[in-house]
């Protein structure tokens, strides 16, 4: 079984292939037939080999496909390794992915470029799959860039927008500056350890000297891949993609790669305390930053954007906390109920003719009821409302794990509670504005089956999903962290912390109150809002939260004008001039030289001699 | 003799093919200088082989030292001969072409 | 000569006899395709000889040569550019009028003189390999006789060709003096009782290595390279390119090998220089090449420099190393010219850059291999020339040195430059309507695009399986070093 492995991202590479080569010549039903069965099968396999693999007990699977190249002591192996982390990785990856596939079918069905679409998605998946399977860290950074490079093509799909295209450029470069810390962190840890393969860099990571300097390396990049502050600027604009786009790469699973690699890496983390509070606070402060952003935005996706950004804080956190596996167990939750709050977002912008504005939709509770009770489902599971919602259970892990674990504190947990009253807010906000209240825009058409099933699907499992793990003192069910475990450390708790208890209490009357005051706010009483807006501050505020808090003006005043200053200054390219006097030199070297072959057999004949007495005297008198 | 006059009058036969080959421009005539140096390098081999016939020699013992060089310069023989014979078909064919064996003619081919 | 001894030479035996062979069909007045199935399947039959003795290896043939598995090896790589080179020959001499019999006999005997180098221990059988296989060459390179150009190339290659045989057996013969033997490793045993080395054997070696630059076309004996590969028939020049190249890169392995050349400074420093210079040279003489056959024959010499660079450290992973890069260097220049091979007309050769603007969206398939070939050339990633380079690139950097690594990656990218603008050039848009092809045999058509293929396969599988290549040379090295403790 463990020859399988291999197969989970060939499917979709095959798929890229077949699409990328013949797309054009393809009829569309049979270009989403290959394009989304590829996936399906990927996610079947994964099933399988998921089941096989737990059913075997074995702590990791080893699949060597074969060495690159080996010169001298170098060596480079293509092998994949699946374990219990990446098995969830590969998990949410394969399956939610199947299923926004499907989804994608229906939703771009009359788009032109609909090959283009399947075609860069496959690849997608297929990055996604190496990344999280990779044995070594050159593979993982090679999946890396390659989700890197299907995002800034799905950003920047419907590419004659010139909007489109500038957040797929700003996406590049910001990942990019990550993804930059995160190859000098590679580099530097070759050069300490001479290996790149992941398990040897867990047994040998105790030789390293500057383990806190690569592990901060690495943060940097998980911190561009996964928008975390002050890298988190991308995300919002990001969400020019089209709908199912931003549900696979920008919500279930590429801004999650910064957790899957500082929690593939925690062996580094664990050696360097000041990385893990840098983890812990960059975490936290994203999740307030975002979450405040995410109370006033008005576009439904950026709403959604604000709130993944928040969410993947949340995750953040708890790996700085040490809560390892309370980390990939909201990841998992979030996977399905932020995928499904991004469909249900595009079925609801395509309804109502491309209109993002929330306060221009509402009343669609009666028209569009499945959607209704789907969104409803992601939105509970968002605001993580207690025992209902597979939200909860992730979320309440992390708050009391912020606290009690061995890296947590009070002040991380307070900025948690704090985030999961604003998630329970805008969560709130969100479903009553667009859903309750009085039709604004007529609907255009009702989503198909091939869109609504993919919904059903994900809200299901947004609600179920979470039994798999309870907390200590309910239920003892713990699957989730008995899997993960397997590779990642356990949790540590510190002594004397409240009983859990009392805090579980606490979080979950602050999310009730958090979910009824936006009930009161949108819906009940909304003069109070309309009041609130009426004294300047208050707007000023707002603006600056709209803005998100303002980071694109800050790095536009910090470096793009500094930048653009210099080219302005520099624009008799000087520094040109350098690498202009190479070329000429080049080009002079070369009239000179072809002087040389003038095709008289006697001049070749003369220089021939030259040449061997230059050789002669060159061995006696050197 | 003393060796080195062998050396001096066979390095004086190959530099008069050297500067033969380099200053001539009748092809027939540069084809005759290589064959100069072939064999100003015959006469090196043949001295070199009874110098070192003579040595082993005078060590006293029954020897076939030497042969080697010998046996080199018949080889030497045949591949020149082989040389003249394509060589002087590809002289035939410029000829054709030229109608001159002039090797300053030698220059379409350049840069 | 026992049977043994015997077994091991079948290969060479059969090869000879190809020639043989084939002059016998031109005298019962064979046509042309039976003459080059015929030549396709003896080719064929060595390789099956090679496959069939590979077990008695290594044998010394005393005193002349040896046969082991460096020698398998190099002659297995000249063997395959003879298949494909014969496979090209057949549609670019069938639209020629001249007969083109007569041009296998004189292929098959320079592939002997190329075989016989890689197995010669002995300066008597490197004379006669070289010899056989230059003389070859010269009727070779004139072989379309009506054509100018092929004559003045023939005529400057037979001049400085001979020259430098000259040079070759003066240094021979100072050799000789200095340590009274003529085998590799009569010399290498003097050389250690001697314990010196006086100048009439420093002389030597530099004549020697003059001779050997020569023929590798190195700087600074490189100028006719370009005017030879320019008038030779494409066919021609593709193997001047690769086989003569692969002989005469063996017989300086072993003789290096056995006199352990490189642990004398001054060879050193002539073979760094060299090296040095020709990297330089090749690459700057190519920027602005507008004639492609002249093109490759620089960039051919920058990568003669490249492999040099291998050869410095004079340990087994240089010896790999420079191996795996002549057999990437060679089957990227069989690509290459293969495709110039296909593209030449009646009257004339392929050879202007404007005859390949847009050749991808006229034929795709050509496009791609020649862009895949020179990208490897290029050494870019996931072809077989990047391994060979960074294969190359590590044997430089654990011997430290410096010098000669700067150069190869400076002037790697100095390389890139031509290389992409001749891809610009396939890529471009274009009007130019070219004339159809003309019909030939659909097999040979179809050989032809297979070989292409099988090219394009190795090429790409050389970069991205290097490891089944690599490992295949060490195995063969290994049983080539047992001949030490003859």
């Amino acid at each position: 079984m463990t020859n399988l492995i291999a197969y989970i991202p060939a499917l979709p590479l095959a798929g890229f292939l077949l699409l990328f080569f013949t797309g054009r010549r393809m009829s569309k039903s049979m270009i989403a037939f290959v394009g989304a069965g590829s996936v399906c099968i990927a996610a079947l396999l994964t099933i399988v080999i998921g089941i096989t693999f737990l059913q075997s007990g074995s702590s990791a699977n080893t699949q060597t496909l074969w060495q690159w190249m080996r010169v001298g002591n170098f060596s480079c192996d293509i092998s994949l390794r699946l374990d219990a982390l990446s098995l969830v990785f590969v998990f949410i990856i394969s399956f939610v992915g199947a299923l926004i596939h499907i989804y994608s079918i229906a939703f771009m069905r009359q788009d032109e470029d609909y090959a283009r679409f399947f075609a860069s998605m496959n690849l997608f998946v297929f990055s996604m799959l190496v990344l999280v399977l990779a044995d070594n860290l050159v593979l993982l950074y090679l999946g890396w860039e390659g989700v890197g490079l299907c995002s800034y093509l799905l950003i920047g799909f419907w590419y004659k927008v010139p909007a489109n295209c500038a957040a797929a450029n700003k996406a590049f470069f910001i990942t990019r500056i990550g993804d930059t810390a995160m190859a000098i962190g590679l580099f530097m840890l070759f050069k300490t350890l001479g290996t790149l393969n992941i398990a040897d860099i867990q047994q040998q990571a105790a030789t390293i000297p500057n383990v806190t300097t690569i592990a901060l390396l690495l943060l940097m990049g998980g911190m561009g891949k996964s928008a975390q502050v002050p890298l988190q600027t991308w995300l919002p604009d990001a969400m020019a993609g089209p709908s199912p786009v931003s549900a696979l790469i920008h919500a279930a699973t590429m801004v999650t790669a910064g957790v899957y690699l500082v929690a593939r890496m925690n062996v580094l983390f664990l050696l360097s305390p000041a990385a893990m509070n840098v983890v812990a606070v960059v975490g936290a402060i994203t999740l307030f930053v975002a979450g405040c952003s995410a109370l006033v935005q008005t576009d439904i996706k950026r709403i959604l954007a604000y709130s993944t950004i928040s969410q993947v804080g949340y995750m953040f956190l708890a790996l700085g906390c040490g809560a390892w596996s309370a980390a990939i167990f909201h990841f998992f939750t979030h996977a399905f109920f932020k995928a499904l709050l991004f469909l249900a977002a595009g079925v609801v912008i395509e309804s109502l003719h491309h209109e993002h504005n929330i306060f221009k939709m509402g009343g669609l509770k009666n028209k569009m009821p499945l959607l209704y009770y789907t969104f409803l489902a992601g939105a509970s599971a968002l605001a993580a409302l207690p025992f209902i919602s597979a939200g909860f259970y992730s979320k309440d892990a992390i708050l009391w794990y912020s606290w009690s674990a061995g890296n947590g504190n009070v002040m991380l947990w307070a900025v948690a509670l704090t985030g999961a009253f604003i998630t329970a807010l805008y969560s709130a906000r969100l479903v009553i504005v667009v859903f309750w209240g009085d039709m604004k825009t007529p609907i255009a058409q009702q989503p198909g089956k091939l869109m609504t099933m993919p919904l059903v699907t994900l809200a299901i499992l947004s609600i179920i999903a979470g039994f798999v793990q309870w907390p200590h003192n309910l239920l003892h069910v713990t699957l989730f962290a008995d899997l993960v475990e397997k590779v990642l450390p356990a949790t540590v708790l510190k002594q004397g912390i409240p009983p859990e208890l009392l805090l579980q209490l606490i979080a979950a009357v602050v999310t009730l109150g958090g979910a009824y005051t936006g009930y009161l706010l949108y819906y009940k009483s909304p003069h109070i809002i309309e009041q609130w807006k009426t004294a300047e501050p208050n707007l000023n505020l707002r603006e600056f939260f709209v803005k998100g808090w303002r980071f694109d003006e800050l790095y536009q005043t910090l470096f793009v004008k500094p930048f653009l200053f210099i080219t302005r200054s520099n624009k008799a390219d000087v520094f040109d001039k350098i690498h202009q006097w190479l070329v000429t030199a080049c080009s002079r070297l070369n009239g000179w030289l072809s002087l040389s072959q003038n095709g008289s057999l006697r001049w070749y004949i003369g220089s021939m001699l030259v040449g061997i007495i230059f050789i002669l005297a060159l061995q006696f008198f050197l | 003799m003393p060796i080195q006059y062998y050396i001096a009058l066979a390095s004086a036969l190959f530099c008069i093919g050297v500067v033969g080959v380099l200053t001539r421009r009748n092809a027939i005539i540069v084809f005759m200088c290589i064959e100069l140096m072939l064999n100003a390098v015959n006469l090196l081999l043949v001295a070199f082989s009874k110098m070192h016939y003579a040595k082993a020699a005078a060590a006293g013992a029954v020897t076939t030292a030497g042969t080697e060089g010998q046996l080199f310069v018949f080889f030497i023989m045949v591949v020149a001969a082989a040389e003249v014979s394509v060589g002087l078909a590809i002289i035939v064919m410029m000829y054709r072409n030229v109608h001159s064996v002039d090797v300053n003619f030698l220059n379409r081919l350049k840069n | 000569m026992d049977s043994l001894q015997l077994q091991a030479l079948l290969p060479f035996i059969v090869l000879a006899s190809a020639s043989v062979v084939i002059i016998l069909l031109i005298a019962a007045r064979q046509s042309h395709t039976v003459i080059q199935i015929t030549g396709f399947l003896m080719m064929c039959l060595v390789v099956l000889a090679m496959w069939y003795v590979r077990d008695v290896l290594p044998r010394a043939i005393m005193p002349l040569l040896v046969v082991d598995g460096m020698a398998a090896v190099f002659t297995g790589l000249i063997v395959f550019c003879v298949l494909i080179i014969g496979l090209f020959s057949f549609i670019y001499f069938e639209e020629r009028e001249e007969n083109p019999k007569e041009y296998y006999i004189l292929i098959f005997l320079g592939t002997l003189g190329a075989a016989v180098l890689t197995i010669s221990r002995h300066f008597i059988s490197v004379f006669i390999g070289l010899e056989l296989l230059s003389i070859s060459l010269y009727a070779l390179i004139a072989y379309l006789r009506n054509r100018n150009n092929a004559v003045e190339a023939g005529m400057k290659y037979l001049v400085l060709a001979a020259m430098s045989s000259a040079f070759l057996l003066f240094g021979m013969a100072l050799i000789y003096m200095d340590t009274g033997s003529m085998d590799f490793d009569g010399i290498a045993k003097q050389l250690q009782t001697q314990g010196h080395s006086p100048a009439l054997f420093v002389t030597g070696i530099g004549l020697m290595m003059v001779a050997v630059c020569f023929k590798l076309a190195l700087v600074p004996f490189h100028l006719w390279a370009a005017d030879v590969y320019q008038g030779a028939p494409v066919p021609v020049t593709n193997f001047i390119a690769t086989v003569s190249k692969i002989g005469v890169f063996a017989v300086l392995v072993r003789f290096a090998q056995a006199v352990q050349l490189q642990s004398y400074h001054f060879a050193v420093i002539i073979i760094s220089f060299v090296a040095i210079v020709s990297m330089v040279g090749g690459n700057l003489l190519a920027i602005k090449q507008q004639n492609i056959k002249r093109l490759l024959a620089y960039s051919s010499i920058a990568h003669l420099g490249y492999l040099l660079v291998a050869f410095l450290p004079g340990n087994a992973a240089g010896i790999e190393a420079g191996m795996f890069y002549l057999f990437a260097y060679s089957i990227t220049l069989l690509a290459a010219f293969g495709i110039v091979t296909m593209l030449s007309g009646r009257q004339a050769d392929a050879d202007q850059l404007e005859a390949y603007r847009g050749l991808y969206w006229r034929n795709p398939l050509m496009g791609a291999i020649l862009t895949v070939a020179l990208l490897s050339l290029a050494g870019i990633p996931l072809t077989a020339g990047f391994i060979g380079k960074f294969a190359v690139l590590n044997a430089g950097v654990q011997q430290q040195l410096w010098l000669p690594v700067i150069v190869l990656v400076i002037t790697s990218v100095i390389g890139l430059y031509y290389y992409l603008r001749i891809i610009s050039t396939l890529f471009a848009e274009t009007q130019v309507i070219f004339p159809k092809e003309k019909s030939l045999h659909p097999l040979f058509v179809a050989g032809t695009y297979g070989a292409l293929l099988v090219l394009l396969i190795l090429l790409l599988g050389a970069g991205i399986f290097p490891s089944a290549v690599i490992d295949g040379i060490k195995n063969f090295l290994c049983q080539g070093f047992r001949i030490i403790n003859f």
